[in-house]
Formats: C-alpha cells, sequence, structure tokens
C-alpha cells in the first residue's frame, strides 16, 4: 500500500463519522437549504483529497527539514546560537500564521483600538520565540519536562488573577490560534529531531512536549500585555454570522486569499531552510528534490483543505448550532458532544502527532488508545462550553484552571512519554476543524441565545479544546503507570539447539533488550572487543508475562530495542558470554542473545570506531 | 530456538501475525518498523515509492518455523501478490550453558535458495544502496530506521550523538547475492572505513517472494 493511500484511507476513516453526523442532522431535524448542504458534500470531497495530499507532503518535507534544522541547534558551539535559532524559528513560524492575524483584528475591535493587531501577532510571535529557545534549552539540558510546565503555569495561573475573564479567554485562544496546521507539524518534527540527536534513554519522551511548551507563549504575551497595557475590558463587537449562498460562489471567493495565506504561511519556513541549506547543510540533490516536492504537496493539500473548511464546513456549523440552540438546550449539548468527539480526530495535526507517536514507541502505545482519550477529552469540552453558553453564570475559569492545575499535578505521576503527549495534544486539537466548524456551530448558537455573547463564548471554546485533551491523556498516562496488571504465563522447556556453522570470519549477534538497556549491551560488548553497534527500536512480548490495560483489555507490549553486531567469529563467543554474564541485562533488560555465522563485508577505520555501523577487527 | 522466523507485512498487521503464531505454539516476537520500497521509476518520480510496513521475528523452532509459513501462506494469503513476505534465518539462541559449545552441522539438507542481504550505512544513503542493489537484479527492499551506537561530542551540550543509520534488508536468491553485494560495495564506497557495512545471512526458507514476474511492490521482493 502506498504512503497517499495509507493517508487516504485514514483520513476517510476520521471524515465519515463527520459527514454521517452531518447528514442524519440535515435528514432529520435540521433545515438546511440545498446550497449549503451540497457546498458541505463538495467541501467534505476536498478535504479528503487536501487533507491527504497535505499529511503525505508533511511527511516527505517537514520530517527531513525539522531534522537537519534541529541538527544545526543542538551542534552550536555556544548557548547565544541555541537561543538565537530557536527564537527564530519560534518568530518566524507564528508572525506568518494567518489565524494569529484574524484574531489580532477581532481583539482590535473588541478593544476599540487601543490595541492595535500588529502588537498583539508580535507580542505573541516574541511569546512563542522566547519559549520555543527555552524549550529547546530544557530538552538538551535535561530539565524534566513536568516541572518545566508547572512553572510556566504557576507564572499563568499568578498573571491570570490580574486579568479579566474576558483576557483570560483570549489570552488561551490566542494559544490555538498559533498551533495552526503548519506550524504544529514543524514544531513536533523539531522536536523529534533534537530528541534523536541527544538520544540516551528519555529520546521518547523528548520527543514530545516543545508544542505544549510552545503553547504557553501566547497565553504568557496576552496576559501580560493586558497587565502592562492595563487594559482589561473587551466590548462585545458584533460578528458577521452572515450565511452564504450558493454553491460554488463561496468556495471560488474564498481560493484565492487562502492560497495566499497558505504561502504566506510556509513561506518562513521555507526561506529559512533554503537559506541553511545552501550555507550549511548542503543536501543531496534527491533529496532536496523529495523536500521541494513535499513542500509543493502541502501547499496544495492546505490550500484546499481550508477552503474547504472555510467554505464547505463554517456555514453549516453556524446553521446547525442555531437551529439546534432554538430546539432543546439538551439537544445541543448533546450533539456538541458528538462533534466534539469525531471532529477533532479530522484535524491534520492530530495525524501527524498520531504518526509521529507510532513512529517513536514503534507501536508501544496503541494508537487508537490516544485518538479515543482525545475524542472524549474534546467532546467533553465542546459540551461544557455548550453548557457554559446556555447558562451564563457558569464562567471559562471554572474549568480551565481547575483542568489545567490537575493535569499538572498527574504530571507527577503519570508516564513520563504521555506528560509530553499531553501537553502537545492541547495544541494539536485546536487546529483549523475547530476554528472554523466548531466555532461557528457555538457561534451560531449564542446568537440565538440572548444571554451569550457571541464573541466571549465564541473565544472560549478554543481555550476549552485546547485544555480538555491535555487533562484527559494525562488521565490515561496515570492509568498507563499505575493500572497495568501483569498476566504470569506458562514458561516452555527450551529444546536443545543443533546450531549451523560454516567456515565464515564473522558472527552476527542479534540481542534483544528492554528498552533503555542497548547501551549498556554496546558497553559491554565492547569490553569484550566489540566496536561499534547498531540499534533499532521495536516493541516485543516478553517470554514469560503479558501486561494488560484493565477495564480496555488492551495489551500492552512492552518496548524493546534490537542491538546488530558484526564480530569477528573469534570475539563473538567472548562477547555473548560477557553480555550474559550481565545480571541487570539478563534480569532487569530481559534480554535474549542470538547469533549466525556471516560473510560480512567490513572495514575498520584508521583510529577509531566508526560512529556507526558495527565492526571489528578481523 | 534455533531460528528466527522474519514476517514483513503491512503497517499495523504485525500484531495480528503473531497472536496466530501464539496459537501454533510461538512464545512471542519482537517488532519493529519499516519502510518497504517499490521498484518503479514512474512511481519514484512522482514519490509513491514508499510504504509503511512492520517486520515481525518470532524465535522458534526450525519445524515451528516451517508451520508458521504454512500459516502465513494460509491465514494471511502470503501465496497472493502484496499480501507480505516472511523467511527464516538460522540464528541459534545463545544461553550461559552452551558457552564454548562448537555449533554442529550446516542449514541441513540442501542449499538454501535465498540469501539476506544485510547493509547498514548513514541515513539518508539507504535510497542508493537500494538503487545499487535494483541495478544488480535485487527486486526490492525494506528500509529500516536506526542509529549506530554513541559518539560523545564537544558542543555547548555534551551530546552523545548518535548517528540516524538506514538498515536495509534485501532477500535475493543465492545466486544473486555476490553481485548484488559488489555492487552495493562498490557505489557506497564500503571498501572504505566508516562508510557502512554489509553481511549476508543464509535463508532457510522463505514465503511470498516473486521470482519471475514484474512489478511486484512486496517490502522485500528479490
Amino acid at each position: 500500500m502506498s504512503l497517499l493511500a495509507e493517508k487516504a484511507k485514514d483520513v476517510t476513516r476520521t471524515l465519515l463519522p463527520v459527514v454521517i453526523l452531518v447528514l442524519l442532522l440535515c435528514l432529520t431535524i435540521v433545515d438546511v437549504e440545498a446550497g449549503v448542504f451540497i457546498r458541505f458534500l463538495v467541501g467534505s470531497a476536498m478535504l479528503l483529497v487536501g487533507l491527504s495530499i497535505f499529511l503525505w507532503g508533511v511527511e516527505l518535507a517537514m520530517n527531513p527539514i525539522g531534522e537537519h534544522m534541529s541538527r544545526e541547534i543542538a551542534t552550536s558551539r555556544t548557548p547565544l546560537k541555541i537561543a538565537l535559532l530557536g527564537f527564530l524559528l519560534g518568530f518566524l513560524i507564528t508572525v506568518a500564521e494567518p489565524d494569529l492575524l484574524v484574531l489580532g483584528y477581532q481583539i482590535e475591535a473588541a478593544s476599540g483600538g487601543a490595541l492595535s493587531a500588529s502588537v498583539i501577532v508580535y507580542m505573541v510571535s516574541i511569546g512563542v520565540g522566547v519559549l520555543v529557545s527555552l524549550g529547546i534549552f530544557r530538552l538538551l539540558g535535561d530539565m524534566p519536562f513536568n516541572r518545566f510546565m508547572l512553572i510556566t503555569y504557576v507564572i499563568i495561573f499568578i498573571l491570570s488573577a490580574f486579568v479579566s475573564e474576558e483576557f483570560m479567554a483570549i489570552s488561551f485562544d490566542a494559544s490555538g490560534a498559533t498551533t495552526g496546521a503548519l506550524t504544529t507539524p514543524f514544531v513536533l518534527a523539531i522536536s523529534l529531531g533534537l530528541a534523536n540527536i541527544k538520544g540516551g534513554r528519555h529520546t521518547e519522551e523528548n520527543a514530545f512536549g516543545l508544542v505544549g511548551i510552545m503553547s504557553a507563549g501566547p497565553i504568557l504575551a496576552v496576559m501580560l500585555l493586558s497587565v502592562l497595557t492595563e487594559q482589561k475590558n473587551i466590548a462585545s463587537v458584533e460578528i458577521d454570522v452572515g450565511v452564504a449562498e450558493g454553491v460554488l460562489g463561496p468556495i471560488l471567493d474564498a481560493l484565492p486569499s487562502i492560497f495566499v495565506e497558505s504561502i504566506v504561511a510556509l513561506l518562513p519556513i521555507t526561506l529559512l531552510f533554503f537559506i541553511f541549506n545552501f550555507t550549511r547543510f548542503k543536501i543531496s540533490r534527491d533529496e532536496l528534490s523529495r523536500i521541494i516536492k513535499g513542500l509543493l504537496l502541502i501547499l496544495a493539500g492546505l490550500v484546499l483543505f481550508l477552503t474547504a473548511t472555510a467554505s464547505g464546513f463554517m456555514d453549516m456549523g453556524r446553521i446547525m448550532g442555531m437551529e439546534l440552540a432554538g430546539m432543546s438546550r439538551w439537544l445541543l449539548i448533546g450533539i456538541g458532544f458528538l462533534m466534539g468527539l469525531i471532529v477533532v480526530l479530522v484535524e491534520p495535526a492530530v495525524h501527524v502527532l498520531g504518526q509521529q507517536i507510532e513512529e517513536v514507541t514503534s507501536g508501544h502505545i496503541p494508537l487508537n488508545l490516544i485518538r479515543i482519550t482525545l475524542s472524549i477529552g474534546v467532546g467533553l469540552a465542546i459540551a461544557l462550553s455548550m453548557v457554559r453558553i446556555v447558562i451564563p453564570e457558569v464562567k471559562l475559569w471554572y474549568f480551565i484552571i481547575p483542568g489545567f492545575a490537575l493535569a499538572l499535578v498527574l504530571s507527577f505521576v503519570s508516564e513520563p512519554i504521555f506528560v509530553g503527549i499531553a501537553f502537545d495534544a492541547g495544541g494539536v486539537a485546536s487546529g483549523p476543524m475547530t476554528a472554523t466548524f466548531v466555532l461557528a456551530f457555538a457561534q451560531g448558537a449564542a446568537t440565538v441565545i440572548e444571554t451569550a455573547d457571541v464573541m466571549i463564548d465564541g473565544f472560549g471554546v478554543i481555550a476549552m479544546v485546547a485544555m480538555a485533551p491535555v487533562f484527559s491523556l494525562m488521565v490515561l498516562g496515570t492509568l498507563f503507570r499505575h493500572a497495568r496488571v501483569e498476566f504470569p504465563s506458562r514458561k516452555e522447556k527450551e529444546a536443545p539447539s543443533l546450531p549451523p556453522e560454516e567456515e565464515l570470519q564473522h558472527n552476527c549477534i542479534m540481542v534483544i533488550v528492554n528498552r533503555g538497556f542497548a547501551e549498556s549491551v554496546v558497553d559491554a560488548a565492547r569490553l569484550a572487543g566489540a566496536t561499534g553497534a547498531t540499534i533499532i527500536r521495536g516493541r516485543g512480548t516478553q517470554e514469560d508475562h503479558k501486561v494488560v490495560l484493565p477495564i480496555i483489555h488492551v495489551e500492552l507490549q512492552p518496548e524493546r530495542e534490537i542491538v546488530l553486531l558484526i564480530t569477528g567469529a573469534h570475539l563473538s563467543e567472548q562477547i555473548a558470554d560477557n553480555l550474559l554474564a550481565d545480571p541487570l541485562l539478563v534480569r532487569e533488560g530481559e534480554m535474549a542473545v542470538f547469533m549466525v555465522p556471516t560473510e560480512a563485508l567490513v572495514k575498520i577505520p584508521e583510529q577509531d570506531a566508526p560512529p556507526g555501523g558495527a565492526s571489528s577487527g578481523t | 530456538m534455533e531460528a528466527i522466523f522474519f514476517a514483513v507485512v503491512n503497517r499495523g498487521k504485525a500484531n495480528a501475525v503473531l497472536h496466530k503464531a501464539q496459537e501454533y505454539g510461538a512464545r512471542g516476537g519482537t517488532i519493529f518498523l519499516g519502510e518497504g520500497t517499490v521498484h518503479s521509476r514512474l512511481l519514484e518520480q512522482i514519490g509513491l515509492d514508499e510504504s509503511h510496513k512492520e517486520i515481525l521475528m518470532i524465535p522458534a523452532s526450525r519445524q515451528l518455523c516451517r508451520k508458521l509459513h504454512d500459516m502465513v501462506c494460509r491465514e494471511f494469503m502470503f501465496t497472493k501478490r502484496n499480501r507480505g513476505i516472511a523467511f527464516t534465518i538460522p540464528f541459534r539462541r545463545r544461553t550461559l550453558q552452551e558457552s564454548g559449545v562448537k555449533p554442529e552441522s550446516p542449514a541441513g539438507g540442501a542449499a538454501p535458495a535465498y540469501s539476506c542481504i544485510i547493509t547498514i550505512v548513514d541515513k539518508e544513503r539507504g535510497k542508493d544502496c537500494l538503487k545499487a542493489a535494483w541495478a544488480a537484479g535485487a527486486r526490492g527492499g525494506t528500509l529500516v530506521h536506526g542509529r549506530g551506537a554513541g559518539v560523545p561530542t564537544e558542543f555547548y551540550y555534551p551530546l552523545v550523538i548518535e548517528p540516524q543509520k538506514d538498515i536495509i534488508i534485501i532477500i535475493a536468491p543465492r545466486e544473486k547475492a555476490a553481485p548484488i553485494k559488489e555492487r552495493i560495495a562498490s557505489e557506497l564506497e564500503l571498501e572504505k572505513p566508516g562508510k557502512g557495512i554489509l553481511f549476508i545471512l543464509p535463508v532457510l526458507q522463505t514465503s511470498g517472494l516473486f521470482e519471475n514476474e514484474p512489478g511486484d511492490q512486496g517490502g522485500v521482493a528479490s
């Protein structure tokens, strides 16, 4: 199955429930005019094609770019260069984000011109730049992620005491606006690249979390802005809630401006990469053409996708919100929950994060489990937002502050890799689908309910969507760590072996150990004369017990590492003995050693071990 | 344990194969991720030349390996194209008790018809390696990402840089193994130190390989 077919299948599987839900509602209780209805169907088809192409392009271009950039950062010789590069990356990708500019204009209008849109955009971009930079220092300097987030959010909580509720909503919303369809995959790729270069036992945990750190930047920036300018009150402004008519007209209207926006958003990453490629990386032509191909696919996919959401989904969301709010409040809350449940899975960044989780943990963390947890979190977030629209007494901070506070507490007892994934998920969930379809649904509902304010309640929705997954995934991580049950299973008697042998000069030794022990294997093998080794990440069943998560009965396959060593035949026995004599590796590492004679082509470098491939003297 | 059974399947299917194998008596297995490749100029031009694969390794006795080959052919249709491939490599399990025990007779019976050629090179050169192999008559290949053992460096943060590596697994008929090896070695300059290594493992049995017709898209094809 080719990569594109794989992506298309995955997108179809997540998009189908959304289409079915909308179709069911349109055919039963919601009265929608034909134009909007057909536009929604056309939009769904565009979204399917666009998102598949986009994800394909991300895999071709974004990951290699992230890898090269992160190598450039990590191999800096001065802290100043790390700080500058990190800041530049964060600043540039944010300042070009179209959603942020839209938000900037809304705030400008709402504050009566006291805060200009450009001040907001620059402030938020500086905030992101500073936090990305700090996040990179955290990763390279081995500071625990949960402690870093605790400090960051304590500062946010303190600041939030000084700002009004409206500003709090706006600041969390700004965080959702900056983690757009493009920035999130890029920052994820940087995070993965840094973690891979840094290596060591925490590689997997380090591959996540930078998006989470980055999303704190706008919150801090906007809150600081409010405190410094003493801007507290926000006047409600009229938001255009008109519904466009026709089928093709609105799509064609939206296309040119979205095309320009997409190019502007993609430009900083592309330019930065080409400048660095020209001066530093100098990658091969094949790889360069692959990256350019990927960037073009990203652009095409993004334009299709954003046009589809803006013209096909927004009006549909608004009409549904208005009609349902007019019918029954309970229905509104229920449908809101359902929508959150399924819409979040269509977000592009959710696909990218899922892919990264799969790659990094070699499938150890079941992807569907992450998706279900994310869905439930966002479903609840939308449902609670609807409650807030229906009952004005319920304030946003009732949910946001305790939600984050609890997540932070749990981050100290949760499985470490989930902490990063959870905070990333917050930024990942609040993407273009939420910003158009779900937001329009909420605003539609707010126009019908008199006590609700279209603008203020609208802002809160994205804040909720950004908070809920952090909380729900952290709960899952805690379960993962504490609630697993181990089932002992029978241990079979090993059959006596009748191994083959040929007159070969080398042996291939394959060692399978638990994650984190590969380095010890290499060290022990080096003591016995091996010079290098290659390590592959994998997952596997341990031989004498299995681990099952209760209630949901998901079997957890422990993460394993595979170490390949090629050694001279005279050394291999000694190396194997040396490894097997290490009680820690055998007991804690649950090591298995396999050997086979091999015909090898090996050259030893003059002085030192080769940086990678295994080799040894013959 | 006298051998390891390998299966290369589409991503997400390895667990199903492993569970089935456990019903047949396998004790457990290890899974890692790889990328399959298709040998087609057209598809490569438009970037469609990759697909995600999972590689499953099950340590088992020779007898069980044969049963597992039957199993994948029957239950997972490895007899058809593009359903996956499987092969057995005579890895022997080392334990402390048999330290120094001289291994006995070779593979037993007829000489194996296939060889497994494994090349480990710096990341980014995996594609070049595959091209060289194809030029010498190989018919596919699976790419696995790994990392080399660390080398300490002296940047601002004392990182232990773990160089990213591509591991290329190619299953080829025995008589083609030598030319493929030569071709890869010369095109990737493996004779120079530090450029990468290549080794060939004997294969006892294969399933799901199609030798004659062109255009097959399996993960590893020969």
